[in-house]
């Protein structure tokens, strides 16, 4: 048996699954206390269960989100390793940063070497400063570490007690930038996540509750628990990673679809393209900074079933905030969902009062209360539609550095929209035939994201950089190196090499992937010619364990 | 175009990866691998003043209409030369139609050896990407006058002849004296056709100028004839072999003075062209390059071997008053009179032999142009090739009507081709009719003809 606890902004939800039937289902309140929360639900749906017979639990949270948002963390100051290139008064990191001598180069050469003395001088600031949390982020670390590990071994030894985050294993991908704000998020999120984990820990063992228990990532994969701490700003933004996966597991394989969340204030946009979510390009935006966090590519819309609606001149508006339920079930102002109850398109809340919204904000206009909910219906409506439009040209305009990638580029449409969350009903038919799709709104749609978290599963993802003429190979995850020899090294072994690697992982953290789940991301293959001769070649590749779910639900839409 | 406003600077990165000339050549694809290491590692994509557009296919209408591809454009390109030409065509129209500062198009393979008759491929370049655009504006947009800025290392010889003869376009190169490097030409007395005399501009280079001599050029020669000549819209043919690491040049220009350069001469769109230095200059002279476009400070962009350049006296000497004899042929641009030697009847012809380096032939044309009082005169060139021991594909004849053309001038241009087609004794007959936007090709072998407008 798999159980899923998604815990939301307003709602928790959770899930008990047994060989893809869905057992019980569970609704609570979102508390303060987060993990009072998780609790909750988790004893609503285990109430009849042998807890022997469970198998896995994954929780999707906003711990990391509630973090970051509150700023509960202790300062964190930045040793940045930045050497030529953009100018350090282009960065902006919004807290303590110190730019300390050195630089390597794009093939992990040192151009530049540290400055012991600067470094010792620049911790001694710091330390009389009262920081004890520092992220040590050098530019192309994750292509040569060395500089990075070279400034946390005289931290270690000069000031034991301090935590230290190193760039090459927060953000491992090329982008500077991005590393400095994931390495700094890492950093000031570690602790406080790490005490949560072990509060959920404890409670789960005075359950007496020994299943597999998963953290869910933005990125639609998990994380077991205890490994999660490794990098906690991970599993940010999982809802919607959660919703997603939901609809995913509660429609056909292989479709192309738009799963559409429509909660009481905003509305989250995913896509799923050939049964596959699509990820952003790139990584989260988290407070208004770019982070390396691979995400899924979500947007949210500032409209829901409860938000405001006025009347600004000759026009109807909605206002992206929430005063209390719809104006039917007794809230204070005119809602969409009062407009929904007009066009008798919901049972909830009071049929009389949903006209008078109307009245109030279309009389004035001369429109009737039935024309007045049409347009409050085709405002929200438009609005989501062209999002959903904008996220399939922006996915079509990502850019292409091969020819073949430039070329098969080619327009995607979806054929079904996928309504979850509680406020799809009755939006939903109309949003599909705006964009000429099927509508479904599956079984179980309000608790789709609790069923997603119960059926994500675990990945792992190993890249491997092998340089021939430098005679090395180099693990991004780990920053493990080693050495290859540069005649019979080749692209076989490569694969070969990353696919262990994975496999070592995977036992690692304790889970079973057989060597034909493994994916092949990324590719790149690259002779260095020097004169008119080939001197080595770069390898550059990922492997990771497949994506997708670990059972269907037994259950199509309706 | 001069908009410095807080819009932003386009950028489409298109390295291709996936093509080469041939395994071991310049042009192969590590050429840009460690620009893109680069690139990405800083941000550069992240920044609110950059914005990264994904290329498209040039349409072969658009290069038909500039360059004739012999027997057709299909035959002479690769895809990846359409995406070359498409993303300056792309970035363009978006810098026009005002949703962008300005751009760079950091894409190979490279196009300023490519002339206006293409018979295959010539010093790396098979479609010119710059004169493409161009000409691209110039139908689309109306834009009327053009500056052509050549920075690479080499003569752009291609662009060059393509605009020889159009007095609305300004062509500036300056380069590696053709004595010693390819393709041998871009000396000071090439200076334009007789109706555009002193619209082509070049400025050969001593080996060893240093950053002090290209700015003085620029300073001096290059932003004084900008300012008189008022063009609607500036291209940089943004070559980087200039580099004092360049394995073909032998200059001693570095990533500051790359980046300054673009800086004082603020191209609407720079379209890179050439630079083999693969790791030790293109990571730091493209860095430069987008930094400056985008109005972003570049003085921590350094080579890590950088040393400081000095040039002989003479060679500055020289270089001060090789920019004086050229202002004064600008002065007297418009006064200047045809050679006579050139005019044959009506027409102004010229005899060239074109040498294609890649492929190893010799293309030999006859170029006429149309002596007209009221009009630049149209173009009619024609074209053999020569693969030796007397084999030859076939004469070809290329008639080009000019955008400002006259109407006299457009309806005997259209004569002369149907009379051309009659005559057989070309295999290919074109004629491209630039103020309606319409392309002709005949092919006397099977009898066939096709057309393309815009
Ligand atoms: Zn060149
Ligand atoms: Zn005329």
């Amino acid at each position: 048996m798999y159980v899923g606890v998604d815990v939301g902004g307003t709602f928790t939800d959770a899930v008990l699954l047994h060989n893809g039937q869905i057992l019980t289902t569970a609704k609570i309140p979102t508390k303060t206390d987060l993990l009072e929360s998780i609790l909750e639900a988790l004893d609503i749906v285990l109430q009849d269960v042998d807890i022997r017979d469970l198998k896995r639990i994954v929780f999707s949270t906003t711990v990391i989100t509630n973090l970051i948002a509150g700023q509960k963390y202790d300062k964190v100051a930045l040793l940045l390793i930045p050497g030529p290139g953009l100018s350090h008064k282009l960065y902006d990191f919004k807290t303590e940063v110190c730019i300390l001598s050195g630089a390597i180069d794009y093939r992990g050469r040192e151009i530049v070497s540290l400055n012991e003395k600067e470094i010792e001088e620049t911790l001694t600031r710091l330390a009389t400063k009262g920081f004890k949390k520092v992220g040590i982020i050098g530019k192309f670390s994750p292509r040569n570490s060395s500089h990075e590990k070279q400034v946390a071994e005289i931290i270690k030894e000069k000031y034991p007690d301090w935590q230290v985050e190193l760039g090459f294993q927060a953000g491992p991908q090329l982008n500077f930038p991005r590393r400095v704000v994931t390495t700094f998020l890492t950093c000031a999120t570690r602790e406080p996540y790490s005490n949560f984990v072990n509060s959920v820990r404890q409670a789960l063992a005075k359950r007496e509750i020994t299943a597999e228990v998963f953290i869910l990532k933005a990125d639609t994969g998990t994380l077991p628990l205890k490994h999660s701490v490794e990098l906690p700003v991970e599993t940010i933004f999982s809802g919607p990673a959660a919703s997603t996966v939901g609809v995913q597991s509660l429609t056909s394989p292989d479709l192309t679809e738009v799963a559409i969340d429509i909660g009481g204030t905003t509305t989250d946009i995913s896509l799923i393209l050939n049964g596959q979510p699509l990820l952003s390009a790139k990584g989260a935006r988290v407070e208004g900074q770019l982070t390396q966090v691979r995400t899924l590519a979500v947007k949210s819309v500032p409209v829901g079933g409860d938000s405001i609606l006025e009347r600004v001149g000759d026009e109807i508006v909605f206002r992206p905030e929430r005063l209390g339920p719809a104006y039917c079930l007794g809230g204070p102002v005119p809602t969409p969902t009062d407009a929904l109850r007009v066009l008798d398109l919901t049972g909830l809340g009071d049929e009389g009062k949903a006209r008078e919204a109307m009245e109030s904000l279309g009389t004035p206009l001369g429109m009737s209360a039935v024309e007045t909910a049409e347009k409050v219906m085709s405002l929200v409506v438009k609005s989501i539609t062209a999002e959903v439009k904008k996220m399939f040209l922006e996915w079509e305009q990502e850019p292409a550095y091969r020819i073949w990638e430039l070329l098969q580029k080619r327009k995607v449409s979806p054929s079904i929209v996928v309504g979850v969350g509680g406020g799809s009903e009755g939006f939903i038919p109309r949003i599909a035939s705006e964009l000429g799709c099927q509508a479904i709104i599956p079984p179980y749609a309000p608790v789709a994201n609790a069923i997603g978290a119960a059926v994500a599963k675990p990945t792992l993802q190993i890249s491997l950089r092998a340089d021939t003429e430098q005679g090395y190979y180099h693990i991004r995850e780990d920053g493990f190196q080693g050495k290859i020899d540069r005649r019979s090294f080749n692209e076989g072994k490569a694969l070969e090499l990353a696919r262990e690697k994975l496999l070592d992982k995977a036992a690692e953290y304790g889970l079973e992937v057989s060597p034909e789940e493994i994916e092949v991301t990324h590719q790149e293959v690259f002779n260095m010619i020097r004169g008119w001769n080939t001197v080595g070649r770069l390898y550059d590749l990922t492997v990771q364990t497949s994506r997708g779910i670990a059972v269907p639900i037994k259950m199509g839409g309706k | 175009m001069r908009n410095s406003s807080d819009k932003k600077t386009g950028l489409i990165f298109f390295p291709a990866f996936d093509w080469a000339i041939s395994p071991t050549h310049p042009e192969r694809e590590e050429r840009l691998l460690y620009t893109r290491d680069q690139i990405f590692e800083e941000g550069i994509m992240d920044l609110p003043q950059i914005s990264e557009y994904v290329s498209v296919l040039a349409k072969t209408h658009d290069i038909a209409m500039t360059q004739f591809c012999v027997p057709r454009v299909e035959d002479r390109v690769t895809e990846a030369h359409l995406i070359a030409a498409g993303a300056a065509i792309l970035l363009a129209d978006e810098i026009v139609s005002g949703r962008l500062k300005n751009g760079f198009a950091l894409v190979r393979p490279p196009g300023h050896h490519a002339m206006r008759v293409v018979h295959g491929n010539r010093g790396f370049c098979n479609i010119n990407n710059e004169a493409i655009m161009v000409d691209y504006l110039r139908r689309r947009h109306g834009i009327k006058r053009v500056a052509i800025i050549d920075t690479d290392v080499h003569h752009g010889d291609g662009t060059q002849d393509i605009f020889w003869h159009d007095p609305d376009v300004l062509f500036i190169s300056f380069h590696q004296d053709g004595r010693t490097i390819f393709p041998g030409t871009g000396f000071a007395d090439e200076l334009g056709g007789p109706t555009a005399y002193a619209r082509t501009l070049n400025i050969p280079l001593p080996l060893g100028t240093t950053d002090e001599s290209m700015l003085y050029i620029l300073d001096n020669l290059i932003l004084p004839i900008l300012s008189d000549f008022k063009p609607d819209f500036i291209v940089n043919s943004a070559g980087q072999d200039n580099h004092y690491t360049d394995p073909l040049g032998s200059m001693k220009v570095t990533a500051q003075g790359y980046a300054r350069l673009t800086e004082k001469l603020r191209p609407d769109l720079a379209v890179l062209e050439g630079g083999y230095a693969i790791e030790t200059a293109l990571p730091y002279v493209n860095m430069g390059i987008i930094l400056a476009l985008a109005g972003l400070d570049y003085s921590y962009v350094r080579e890590p071997d950088l040393q400081t350049f000095r040039e002989s006296s003479d060679l500055t000497g020289y270089i001060h008053r090789m920019v004086n004899s050229l202002l004064q042929q600008w002065e007297k641009r418009d006064q200047a009179l045809p050679n006579p030697k050139l005019i044959k009847g009506n027409y102004y012809e010229r005899v060239k032999r074109i040498f294609y380096d890649t492929d190893g032939f010799i293309e030999e044309q006859v170029e006429k142009l149309r002596i007209c009082d009221n009009c630049p005169g149209y173009l009619a060139i024609d074209t053999e090739v020569n693969h030796g021991y007397g084999l030859s594909d076939g004469k070809a004849l290329c008639i080009s009507v000019p955008f400002t053309a006259c109407s006299s001038c457009r309806k005997e241009a259209a004569s002369f081709y149907e009379e051309a087609k009659k005559r057989k004794n070309y295999r290919q007959v074109y004629l491209q009719d630039k103020p309606s936007d319409v392309f002709l090709g005949y092919n006397s072998v099977n009898g066939q003809e096709w057309r393309s407008e815009g």
